[in-house]
């Protein structure tokens, strides 16, 4: 009989301190509360630190993104590719034609045409980047994130969305942009 | 409002005596508002209890952020969202089962809430049917739903379905006795089984300060609503209670193979039970429509108010029980039931007694 009562006074006790429990976290909600909302909030980006000199080191592997208007179509980055993800196609300016300075105040004399990348075949290993001579392919935040902040939601509904394209220009704006500047002076005509 | 006053005024209208058609008008006009307040009972308590939920485990819950429509603010819409769902869903009947018994039982089972909430008294008017046997009628029409619950688990032919029935029906059957045994002591205490006679015999205040309510009667009255509450929250199948369809050893018990609209019959009569097991709590124990403060917001608007107050109240403790509590073992639940339960609501019927005989 007491055993009994002992286990009624038991079983009741402990369990008001389980229903306080759960009431405490109700009445704490506001307070903090493990949901995302992931649309609305994001994940802190993680800003990561190797343990080598890291400027030097492009590791982030988040995205690749490329300045267009630093590339000089060297190909380099295509060449290193172990999956083939990257498409370019250059046009050669003619002589006369000015396709202006990198920022490494290089001459551009290829136009490119196409620069493809497929994100969905690349696989982040980063061997595009340390070829290119303008730096201009890099993987964006971490060292880089001066130049592109880190950006690693992008996913999409439909595949051919993840082939970004860097360059897409048409036959005629190729066309436009290599034509040769008429010449200063009319003395030309007159020969024809 | 109940049947028989509606019938009586078609009769001083029209002139002549009961017809059928009297009789059918005046049951669809108190039937209607019954069932919306199910229904509406059912769409509250889910996103009620999806909130509760999510905040006892520090949770958010459904919400509804961001561009476009989603479940609106704070999710409000997340019910009807899922009961449009469930009406689009595809109607599966295993083609095993016993075709009849299966479409048949979810309505056996929404059967038994809907025809026991005709006898509970919103206030002091707002009743379907004023019977004298109330409390009576209440229980055995709660306990009527189990007949369901087994066409369900035997029709499905389902090993998961027939256990889930069966337990069902061992514990709906056995936590009877006790709830049963507790109101009796009440009812012994008010000498009525009338629902209104019990809540008038309520009103009024002891000690001058708390609502005359039975809970606050005696200690006994006290114990017994707490044996009356723990085992309705088992007459309903919910956590810690919830063998019957317990997830983790049975799938969904009794409603495995139901899908769509069916299965959604059996998620509206799990709440419509709730409201029924906890309106007789307080039609029995907490004075239906009296006020908790005696004398002030008395009348009969507030008495449909302080009501639904209390069944939702109650209702939540439910739904903080079901969040905190783990599921009892099936020897567990019948030792709570027959070695804990049946002997205190035993003493409550002598001690009741005792008391009314003594103090008065």
């Amino acid at each position: 009989m007491k055993r009994w009562l002992v286990n009624i006074w038991e079983s009741v006790s402990t369990l008001l301190i389980g229903m306080g429990i759960t009431w405490r976290h109700l009445r704490r909600i506001r307070k903090g509360n493990v949901t995302l909302q992931y649309p609305e909030e994001t994940w802190p980006r993680p800003e990561r630190l190797i343990g080598f000199d890291h400027q030097h080191y492009n590791v982030i592997r988040s995205r690749l993104h490329v300045d267009i208007d630093d590339c000089i179509g060297c190909l380099k980055c295509e060449r290193a590719c172990p999956v083939s993800c990257i498409k370019i196609e250059t046009v050669k300016a003619p002589k006369e034609v000015d396709l202006g300075l990198t920022s490494h105040d290089t001459k551009k004399r290829l136009l490119v045409k196409r620069f493809d990348i497929d994100m969905s075949e690349c696989m982040y290993c980063n061997l595009c980047t340390y070829p290119c001579p303008e730096e201009c392919i890099y993987m964006t935040g971490g060292p880089n994130s001066h130049k592109h902040p880190i950006d690693y939601e992008f996913s999409e509904y439909d595949r051919n969305n993840l082939i970004y394209r860097f360059a897409a220009l048409s036959d005629e704006e190729v066309e436009q942009r290599l034509r040769v500047p008429a010449p200063p002076v009319t003395n030309e005509a007159s020969h024809d | 409002m109940t049947v028989d006053q509606i019938i009586r005024w078609f009769q001083s209208l029209s002139g002549s005596g009961e017809q059928a058609w009297m009789f059918l008008a005046a049951v669809v006009i108190t039937g209607l508002p019954l069932f919306l307040v199910l229904a509406t009972n059912a769409i509250v308590a889910v996103y009620v209890e999806r909130k509760v939920s999510a905040f006892m485990q520090d949770r958010i819950g459904p919400m509804g952020q961001g561009a476009g429509f989603h479940a609106g603010k704070w999710g409000l819409l997340q019910t009807v969202a899922d009961a449009l769902k469930l009406l689009l869903k595809e109607d599966v009947i295993p083609s095993a089962a016993d075709r009849k018994l299966f479409v048949l039982a979810p309505y056996i089972i929404f059967l038994a809430p809907f025809l026991a909430i005709a006898a509970i008294p919103f206030n002091q008017v707002l009743q379907v049917s004023d019977l004298n046997i109330g409390v009576f009628y209440v229980l055995a029409m709660g306990s009527f739903g189990v007949i369901g619950l087994i066409l369900a688990g035997w029709a499905s032919d389902n090993k998961w379905s027939l256990y889930g029935a069966m337990r069902s029906a061992a514990q709906i059957v056995s936590y009877e006795i006790p709830a049963g045994l507790s109101i009796i002591a009440v009812v012994m205490l008010v000498g009525s089984l009338n629902l209104q006679q019990i809540i008038e015999f309520q009103t009024g205040t002891r000690w001058g300060f708390l609502p005359n309510w039975v809970v606050f009667h005696n200690p006994f009255s006290f114990l017994a609503f707490f044996i009356y509450f723990i085992s309705s929250v088992a007459e309903v199948n919910r956590t810690p209670f919830d063998i019957p369809e317990a997830e983790s050893e049975l799938v969904a018990g009794f409603h495995t193979e139901y899908s769509g609209m069916r299965w959604a019959l059996f998620f509206l009569s799990e709440y419509a039970n709730m409201l029924i097991v906890t309106a007789v709590a307080v039609i029995v124990f907490l004075g239906g429509w009296t006020s908790p403060i005696p004398g002030l917001f008395a009348t009969a608007g507030w008495g449909l108010f302080w009501f639904l107050f209390k069944i939702g109240i109650l209702i939540l403790v439910m739904m903080w029980f079901r969040w905190t509590f783990p599921r009892l073992r099936v020897d567990q639940l019948m030792h709570v039931c027959w070695k804990v339960f049946i002997p205190l609501a035993m003493l409550n019927i002598f001690g009741v007694g005792v008391w009314a005989l003594g103090v008065g």
